[in-house]
């Protein structure tokens, strides 16, 4: 039986029209953001300058960020970082030509540097020279902690003011993004480098108001920035507070519109606990502890020892304990999902320390036995560790976990201005580290803290297979091949024991509601601090 | 009195010289230097490129002419240039000085305000109600740290008012109310400690002076109470009591290092803390020269001070 039509239409408005008849989900018009507001905030400690090629911490990134721009950028807008999401900034477009052998950029013709001159393509050449260590580099940086990254370009060109070309040694796909990090804006070059030791003169989204070194970094709205409507704020205050408690109740009270780097879960808690309308945001970051064995004394040049110290490490107990429930595990790249490159979450589960504790402990003794050390003759070494709360925390509860496989340890705190350098010389036995990774790539990981001879190979880890590996995995363009060479650099990684990674800490931001667009990445802490998105509902 | 004074600066000189010896080698004795912190912020280090570093900031030089030259430097009134933030460094300490001063002056006032007149009292109410409360009150200031304190009052402020000083520098001059509602939280939290100290000394030597015989006499005669103690008794106790007040002084300057970390004050005790981290010679060497000059100059007021509380007290003659 089929229905007349009227019948149809009456039926139809019945159900439409009916007190209570439902009504087609709609989607909440966004908001439209608001101009004006300075976003106040702190970061994580004093920048040393605000030169971000110089130095190796967010802190740099957080503060100088909102100054420069870089050829190419992480997308604000999607969580995850990878080479689908970088979007163009000072560059219009680009292209890979000649097998990715050369990189070239068309930069936009319409930007300007903060002191009103013109930017161009000598200003990339002039700065990638200087980073990459170029004999006839214009700039000479003081210290250069990411040389590495550009040790396989062979020139930089500019064959005309809008036009820039990086030439390669070989195929790098891990170039592009390598300029879309925090760590690669683009320098003038008019202004000398040692400006940038207190000074910012960028193309960024806000100019520099005032640099009161270990006090605050303020910046103000760029009139002439070249996306059109942005930034939205009129201005950014960067307030250094040493003192935990004291961010607390500063964002709590509402001097501060975001709070929180370098918090963990209970900070964020208790903020949140002391002013309710606060939002809390956790989300992952590309940052690990993970545990530095020197392989060049002995024993621990004997894998057994090395394999026995991962055993002992219970990883569920240090989610528990030192990291509050606030991790995730993995190998030497950040775990999917938030990772692009990490291990598959099956494979994880088997790793050393991720078991069940007593088995793994037993096996760790085993190994210990068949070192030569038990009760009679206990392994003794000394853990050393940075002298600040978030290592000490760590290392505390590790110090218990290796006393309980019958490996007595002594814990030593070092200052953290020598940690790097006593590291750098391998002046410790073990050693609790944190690492973050400015981007979420293999080459911009392995290189740096695994290849032979690297200066951040803190271990003193050397493996020949495991380099050939990185360099055939660093030339692979296709991304699934590059990503099983990866897995398997990473395998081969976690059964030597080269840094065993204890887990990757998330990141915790509080913030009030009145805070649009404060976007956080979760597999990176480093590219996302341009904020020229972020804006004040009040 | 003048050759009075003029030894007492020779003696001053002789020992702010042995001073910047010892800072200055105590400074190199710790592990690291600035080349390491350099690097160190870099997260590595490349032993050539730290050669290269240390030749241009000149550390590489023997340690005694690397003195002699900062000494010759300070002297012609060069401070030199804080390696950290490649600024001259009288530029990165004067904005700092300011602070610590108001906080330390503001701590003793509020130290000397409560104190003096706690233990006069006290003394003069011993062994009665008021005598014990304060004296409970003064042993509480003496348990408590300042800086627990501080971050007590913050956490109180935060919870009822919703509100806390601010967390950036505000000069008297360009808001005055908003400078002391940031200066009086952490004077009062500091003060109360050091008025605890000078409570209990003033009340100690109250109670001493009260039972001499001129005393007793001046109650005979019939003088006021506010007369005997307040002019005669507190005056002839006071001797003790200022030379507490001139070592507090001079502690304060550079001992105010927790305090201005909980309250975000940046002084120079906590950028003096800072420097040491870093090593930041220039910035350690003449901060902890200039600490000294205020401990000196601070025990000779109050030296000088005496001859005018007491008369007896004379200078420069046999």
């Amino acid at each position: 039986m089929t229905l007349s039509r009227p019948l149809v239409l009456l039926v139809f408005l019945l159900v439409v029209a009916w007190p209570g008849a439902p009504v087609p989900a709609q989607t909440p018009a966004a908001p439209t953001p608001k101009y004006g507001g300075v976003l106040v905030t702190h970061p994580l400690s004093a920048t040393p300058s605000l030169s971000p090629h110089e130095e190796s911490t967010v802190a740099t990134t957080q503060q100088a960020s909102p100054c420069f721009n870089n050829l190419i950028y992480y997308d604000p807008a999607k969580k995850q970082e990878s080479v689908d999401t970088i979007i163009p900034e000072l560059a219009e477009r680009w292209s890979w030509q000649d097998g990715h052998r050369n990189l070239v950029f068309f930069l936009r013709r319409d930007v300007k540097w903060h002191d009103g001159k013109p930017f161009t393509s000598a200003d990339v050449k002039y700065t990638f020279d200087g980073v990459r260590g170029a004999p006839d580099a214009k700039a000479k940086l003081k210290v250069n902690p990411r040389k590495l990254w550009y040790e396989n370009v062979d020139a930089i060109e500019a064959p005309d003011p809008y036009t820039v070309v990086f030439r390669l040694k070989k195929p790098q796909p891990s170039l592009l993004p390598m300029l879309a990090s925090g760590y690669s804006p683009v320098y003038p070059a008019h202004v000398p480098l040692a400006e940038f030791k207190n000074k910012c003169i960028g193309t960024g989204p806000f100019k520099l108001k005032e640099n009161k070194p270990g006090e605050y970094v303020e910046y103000v709205k760029n009139p002439d920035y070249f996306i059109k409507g942005r930034p939205y704020l009129d201005g950014i205050k960067f307030i250094v507070i040493r003192d935990r408690s004291t961010q607390i109740a500063a964002v709590q009270s509402g001097q501060l519109d975001v709070a929180g780097t370098g918090w963990n879960r209970t900070n964020a808690e208790d903020a949140k606990g002391g002013a309710p309308k606060l939002v809390v945001v956790e989300t992952d970051s590309n940052v690990n502890d993970n545990i530095l064995i020197n392989f060049k004394k002995p024993p621990f040049n004997d894998r057994r020892i090395r394999q026995a110290i991962n055993l002992a490490l219970d990883r569920k107990a240090y989610l528990v304990g030192p990291r509050q429930g606030a991790a995730t595990f993995g190998g030497a790249l950040l775990p999917r999902p938030a990772g692009v490159w990490g291990l598959p979450v099956a494979e994880v589960a088997k790793l050393a320390g991720m078991g069940d504790p007593a088995k793994q402990k037993a096996e760790a003794r085993k190994l210990l036995a068949e070192a030569g050390y038990g009760p009679s003759n206990p392994l003794k070494f000394t853990l050393s560790t940075r002298a600040l709360p978030i290592y000490v925390d760590t290392a505390s509860w590790m110090v218990d976990q290796l006393q309980q496989v019958g490996i007595e340890t002594t814990l030593e705190q070092i200052e953290t201005g020598v940690w790097h350098p006593k590291m750098t010389r391998l002046e410790y036995s073990v050693a609790l580290n944190l690492t973050g990774i400015g981007i979420d790539d293999p080459d911009a990981q392995l290189f740096e803290n695994y290849r032979c001879g690297s200066q951040r190979n803190f271990s003193g880890y050397c493996s020949e297979e495991i380099d050939r590996l990185m360099v055939e995995q660093s030339q692979t363009t296709d991304p699934k091949k590059r990503l099983a060479l990866v897995n398997e650099i990473d395998r081969k990684l976690q059964a030597d024991g080269a840094r065993p990674i204890l887990g990757w800490g998330k990141q915790h931001w509080v913030l009030w509601p009145h805070v649009k667009n404060w976007v956080t990445h979760e597999n990176s802490i480093y590219n996302i601090s341009r904020r020229q998105d972020v804006w004040l509902d009040k | 009195m003048r050759v009075y004074v003029f030894k007492r600066l020779v003696i001053a000189g002789v020992t702010l010289l042995g001073m910047s010896m010892l800072i200055f080698v105590l400074m190199r004795l710790a592990p690291g230097n600035i080349t390491d912190m350099i690097f160190e912020s870099a997260g590595y280090v490349d032993e050539a490129d730290r050669r290269k570093l240390e030749a241009e900031l000149g550390i590489d030089k023997p340690v005694p002419i690397q003195y002699v030259r900062w000494l010759g430097e300070l002297l012609s009134g060069d401070l030199g240039k804080s390696y950290r933030y490649d600024l001259p460094a009288w530029e990165v300490i004067k904005p700092r000085l300011p602070v610590s001063l108001e906080l330390a002056v503001l701590a003793l006032g509020f130290s000397v305000l409560l104190g003096v007149p706690a233990g006069v009292i006290s003394a003069v109410r011993r062994g009665r109600p008021l005598d014990y409360v304060l004296r409970v009150l003064s042993l509480a200031g003496l348990s408590m740290p300042s800086f627990w304190l501080g971050m007590i009052v913050i956490l109180l402020l935060v919870r009822s008012l919703g509100m806390i000083p601010s967390m950036t520098y505000v000069s008297p001059f360009d808001n005055l109310g908003a400078n002391l509602f940031q200066f009086l939280l952490p004077g009062l939290a500091v003060g109360y400690r050091s008025s605890a100290l000078i409570m209990r000394i003033t009340r100690s030597t109250m109670l001493e002076v009260l039972r001499e015989d001129y005393i007793r006499t001046a109650w005979a005669k019939g003088q006021r109470e506010t007369l005997v103690v307040w002019r005669h008794a507190l005056k002839n106790a006071s001797l003790p009591v200022v030379t507490l007040i001139g070592i507090e002084f001079a502690f304060l300057i550079g001992g105010l290092i927790v305090t201005e970390t909980v309250f975000n004050l940046p002084g120079v005790a906590r950028y003096l803390v800072d420097a040491i981290q870093v090593r930041d010679y220039p910035i350690v060497q003449n901060l902890v020269m200039l600490i000294a000059v205020v401990v000196v100059m601070a025990n000779l007021t109050v030296d000088l001070l005496y001859t005018w509380l007491d008369p007896r007290i004379k200078y420069g003659k046999a």
